[in-house]
């Protein structure tokens, strides 16, 4: 980001993990408002954000959409990506969602255990999860009885955040996606399973997904087609690889 | 009638103008905050804002926050602090606003929160990031209860959005004097009188005005033009610097009273 021009500041406000970045985010936005474009890289936040994320990020759907018809003549059976945010499955799942032999499943991290601050399953109601309103978004939230936000737990960077994009939370609630989390060591096994096998490096996001997808294609028939998002590059994360993988 | 209209209405009548201090709810303790409550009620309060610690105080600048994650240090929930809003009842008759995120308020529920509330000698609950579009069922149970639900509005409001504001707004508005968050500042921005003048065109509810006032001239320049100035970060710091001291009450009720007009 240096090299292409900005100016990184570091967040030193709270538990210093991404929902801290977002809250500096928000009120550096509010203060700078009449000079500053706020973004945001995930489908959350206030209205009309998670609706443009998930319109930019449709195009990954669209052209799924497209290539999997001319390549095999039909659409797949099963679709899973990972859900932090949720930016990459909602842009997976928005074109196909009024497709309903299509099957999707997006998959949440699992953490190092089911105790609140131990994982970042939302949908996990054990673990603490239930709406909420946080960041200008009512979803689902980790969060203690008092409803104070709760810390959170994943070894990948992308998925540890304790909210969920509210569209996700409606298509949990309406049961169109099916939403299962995957813990820290079966995504880590997943990342060098598909490193070797394929020589390709998943982002530790994906490998989350490659990892459900692994469960899930032992259920399927051989003639069944699944679609696993591979939404980023594993290349950013060899050192947190090589730290888990050593201990 | 309810407490902060009639405090207004009083205020009205004699010409005078109002003070709204802010505290953050266990801030340095609950026990300290009680006794805040009765010093500030004393020390000339027309209404006084007691802040719900929450975790992702997102409207606040650090000297909150700060105050947020040592009140949270103690792990209380809104039924304790409303317990410290009854004890102090018995002492004051001052009008008390929950300064609040919304999401404390949801978890507790709404209706079992304004019966709690009203119980405890509460009177209008400022809920920071409640938008007025998704505020109606909560609106309706403090209605129910006779309490107000007091709104902020930004330079950066429109006009429509005003008038939205304005037609579900009671007690008083709350204008924020400048875009940002809350925090002491040099100077209070020209943009805080437009925006009291824009909003009495939508609304004959008080106007208070506050974010960022934090001495006597900015407290004697807000309210030339404002029904009453809310004074939250100062105070906070102040009490930040005394705390651990043993005459923390005492302290923090002068330093509020210095910020008051000499002829009050």
């Amino acid at each position: 980001m240096q090299l292409l021009g900005a100016e990184v500041r570091e967040v030193q406000a709270g538990s210093k993990t991404l929902k801290d970045a977002i809250n500096e985010a928000l009120r550096d936005w509010v203060t700078n408002v009449a000079d500053t474009y706020y973004l945001l890289g995930s489908a959350l936040g206030p209205h009309p954000y998670p609706l443009m994320v998930r319109d930019f990020q449709s195009v990954i759907g669209k052209e799924t959409r497209q290539q999997i018809v001319e390549r095999e003549g039909r659409l797949p059976d099963c679709l899973i990506a990972c859900v932090g945010g949720g930016s990459n499955s909602i842009g997976l799942f928005y074109p196909f969602l009024d497709v309903t032999s299509v099957k999707m499943i997006g998959v949440e991290a699992g953490g190092t255990g089911e105790q609140l601050g131990q994982h970042a399953a939302r949908f996990n109601a054990n673990g603490g999860g239930r709406p909420g309103v946080l960041q200008g978004t009512m979803s689902y939230v980790l969060q203690d009885e008092n409803g104070q936000i709760a810390t959170t737990h994943s070894v990948s960077a992308g998925l540890d955040y304790p909210s969920i994009g509210p569209e996700h939370a409606y298509l949990h609630d309406s049961g169109r996606v099916r939403y299962e989390s995957v813990s820290d060591d079966e995504a880590m096994s997943a990342f060098q399973l598909l490193s070797r096998l394929e020589g390709i490096i998943p982002a530790l996001e994906s490998a989350h997904a490659v990892a459900h997808t692994i469960k899930v294609a032992r259920e399927m028939k051989e003639d069944e087609i699944v679609v696993v998002n591979l939404s980023g590059r594993g290349d950013k994360d060899v050192n947190t690889a090589r730290e888990f993988l050593e201990r | 009638m309810g407490r902060i209209t009639e405090a207004f209405n009083r205020l009205h009548a004699e010409g005078r103008k109002g003070f709204i201090p802010f505290i953050t709810a266990g801030d340095p303790d609950l026990a300290t905050t009680e006794q805040l409550l009765i010093e500030l009620s004393k020390a000339g309060a027309t209404v006084i804002e007691l802040g719900v610690p929450f975790s992702d105080p997102m409207a606040d600048g650090p000297i909150i926050q700060r105050a947020s994650e040592r009140a949270l240090k103690h792990g209380f929930g809104l039924q304790e602090l409303l317990g410290v809003v009854s004890r102090a009842r018995k002492s004051i008759d001052t009008p008390i606003i929950l300064f609040s995120y919304f999401n404390p308020l949801l978890q507790f529920g709404v209706h079992r929160l304004a019966r709690a509330a009203r119980q405890s000698g509460i009177d209008g609950v400022l809920a920071t990031d409640l938008t007025p579009e998704e505020s109606a069922a909560f609106a309706g149970e403090l209605r129910a209860h006779e309490l107000d639900l007091i709104f902020l509005i930004a330079p950066t409001s429109t006009d429509e959005r005003l008038e939205l504001i304005a037609r579900q707004a009671s007690g008083f508005i709350y204008a924020v004097s400048r875009a940002g968050v809350t925090g002491t500042r040099e100077n209070v921005s020209a943009e805080a009188e437009k925006l009291v003048k824009r909003v009495r065109k939508f609304s004959n509810l008080p106007v208070a005005v506050g974010f960022g006032i934090s001495n006597r001239d900015q407290v004697v320049d807000v309210q030339r033009y404002a029904d009453a100035v809310v004074v939250g970060s100062a105070i906070v710091l102040e009490l930040e610097r005394v705390a651990g001291g043993s005459d923390v009450v005492q302290r923090i009720g002068d330093f509020a009273r210095d910020l008051l007009p000499t002829n009050e």
